[in-house]
């Protein structure tokens, strides 16, 4: 059955300004913005995202290039009022930019509730929809261990909490102690490149079911990064077919679990 | 203020402002209703809608061009029954009035889809969707089944086959025509380095639609009112179109980028109209007046 597109509850999203208050630049390819956003945002979670887009401070100036909201997803909330997040450094931000957002977008990620090890697994992708989690479950005592993958691998994890285990995956997707990790691990998110998302889940859900005896549900959860037109469930653009019925990533998302969702 | 965007009789169609969000845009509801102010709008136009079940579009749904994107849904739907079962109630609850928008195939589905929409009063009008390579048979046919709805009918004309659908459609039944929907194109996706076809949209469509809407209102009788869509991104687009003859605009993708635009657009052409018919100065009036 496909799913309406509309949520039954409406989200509690709302339009509102933030400023960029600082940039710095964590490795040789990524820098980092802290904005200075509204309270409202204060209480996004690991998995929730915000549209943003550029302002000018005359509201008449409009700019329709890039055309759409950018998805933003935090990688660190600071105090009541700052956000961060990690954007190349090729991309040009000033201190004091304006930005129009709107979140939060989507839901947190749900985690197990006696979780004692996590296994992050990018693909083809820099991990920043991870980040924000990691501070939460490394002070719940949390192992994490984040494997890089394809083009992944290039990026710099310098910047990232030492408690952190980081492998590179081989060429073939296979990394050191696979199946000792996969066994280990109480829960996994999977996040890939855009495009070819269902196809990289897919070579990823196969991977862990050759080397597990089992894929139970809420194990193994895709997170999608898909560009969003509306990002409230209007538009449909987002939409996967999944057990049960259609889902959208930007209302019932950005994290499935992999078993219920249709790849082919 | 009162805007009769339907042919006059017995079951004309008349907004408050001559403002809504075009088909596909906000929803088949409320999804909007935490970042738009709804009872600045006309009218809302749901989510174009089928008599049976479409699944989404496989493969790239969004590829980014340079101010626009190329967007192919496939446009997925749970069927007529359903979305009237789910949202009638939504709609009895929103201030405005709501615009069912069908697409249909053939004959025996308008016609089963109007059997159904008629049954819901708080549907206020239907606009049917012609397909893009429609002939003038075909969409001459559609429409004269539709127009045996109780509810006041506006046909959407596809861009490229505007011209020679117009009079046709008109001739068919339609109470109004809407000008148009968003041409087709093909544009690669980055991600996936494949050729993508889909419907384009952007402010470069507005000059295009623009044309055709003063173009067809020198073509078609005066009575027959147009509702000008197609690539509106600020008040002044807007403007453009009521002065090239339309009575009221439909605006799209701007609603996601800038969702309140389509209230500022809203407000400007409300009172913009309201003030010119009084013959008050331009500059009385601005758009981010109450």
């Amino acid at each position: 059955m496909v799913r309406n597109c509309s949520p039954l509850i409406l989200k509690v999203m709302k339009e509102t300004q933030a400023y960029i208050e600082r940039i710095k630049r964590v490795s040789r390819d990524y820098q980092r913005l802290e904005l200075a956003v509204d309270r409202s945002l204060s209480s996004l979670r690991a998995g929730q995202a915000i549209l943003s887009r550029r302002v000018e401070k005359d509201y008449e100036v409009q700019h329709w290039n890039p055309y759409l909201r950018e998805l933003w997803f935090p990688v660190e909330v600071q105090d009541s009022n700052i956000i961060v997040i990690e954007r190349p450094a090729r991309e040009d931000f000033i201190p004091g930019q304006l930005l129009s957002l709107i979140g939060p977008v989507g839901n947190p990620f749900r985690f197990r509730r006696k979780l004692r090890n996590i296994l992050l697994l990018a693909y083809e992708t820099p991990p920043g929809p991870l980040l924000l989690m990691l501070p939460a479950l490394l002070s719940n005592q949390v192992s994490v261990t984040m494997i890089l993958m394809g083009s992944s691998r290039a990026y710099d994890t310098g910047h990232l909490p030492e408690e952190i285990e980081i492998l590179l995956a081989e060429d073939d997707l296979s990394w050191p102690d696979m199946v000792m990790t996969l066994g280990w691990a109480d829960q996994v998110f999977a996040l890939v490149g855009q495009g070819n998302e269902l196809s990289y889940f897919e070579q990823l859900l196969q991977l862990v079911r050759g080397r597990r005896s089992d894929v139970p549900e809420n194990y193994m959860f895709g997170v999608f990064q898909r560009q969003l037109p509306c990002g409230v469930g209007a538009c449909c653009a987002c939409m996967l077919r999944a057990r049960g019925g259609a889902k959208l990533q930007c209302v019932d998302g950005p994290a499935f679990d992999l078993t219920t969702l249709r790849l082919d | 203020m009162a805007i009769e965007i339907t042919r006059p009789g017995k079951y004309s169609l008349i907004l408050s402002t001559p403002v809504m969000p075009a088909a596909g845009t906000v929803g088949f509801g409320d999804d909007f209703a935490r970042l738009i102010d709804y009872e600045r709008l006309g009218a809302i136009v749901t989510n174009p809608v089928t008599l049976d079940r479409w699944n989404p579009a496989s493969g790239t749904r969004v590829v980014s061009m340079d101010a626009g994107i190329l967007l192919h849904t496939g446009l997925p739907n749970p069927g007529l029954e359903s979305v009237l079962l789910r949202y009638r109630s939504v709609w009895e609850r929103l201030p405005l009035p709501t615009i069912l928008h069908l697409v249909g195939t053939n004959i025996a589905q308008i016609r089963r889809a109007v059997e159904l929409a008629d049954d819901v009063d708080v549907v206020a009008g239907i606009e049917l969707g012609l397909a893009d390579d429609i002939s003038r048979h075909d969409a001459a046919a559609l429409v004269r089944e539709a127009s045996m709805t109780e509810k006041p009918l506006l046909a959407r004309l596809p861009f490229y086959e505007c011209y020679q659908l117009a009079m046709p459609v008109v001739d068919a039944g339609a109470d109004a025509l809407v000008v148009s929907a968003a041409p087709r194109g093909t544009a690669r996706d980055p991600h996936t380095g494949r050729l993508v076809s889909g419907r384009i949209y952007g402010p470069l469509i507005k000059p295009l639609v623009l044309r055709m809407v003063g173009r067809l209102r020198r073509d078609v009788p005066a009575e027959i009112p147009i509702i000008g869509a197609g690539g509106i991104h600020a008040p002044q687009d807007a403007r453009d179109f009521i002065d090239a003859g339309a009575v009221a605009v439909q605006v799209d993708t701007a609603t996601w980028a800038e969702p309140k635009m389509l209230e500022r657009i809203s407000r400007d052409l409300g009172g913009w109209i309201a003030t010119r018919k009084k013959d008050a100065l331009m500059d009385e009036w601005h758009p981010d007046m109450g």
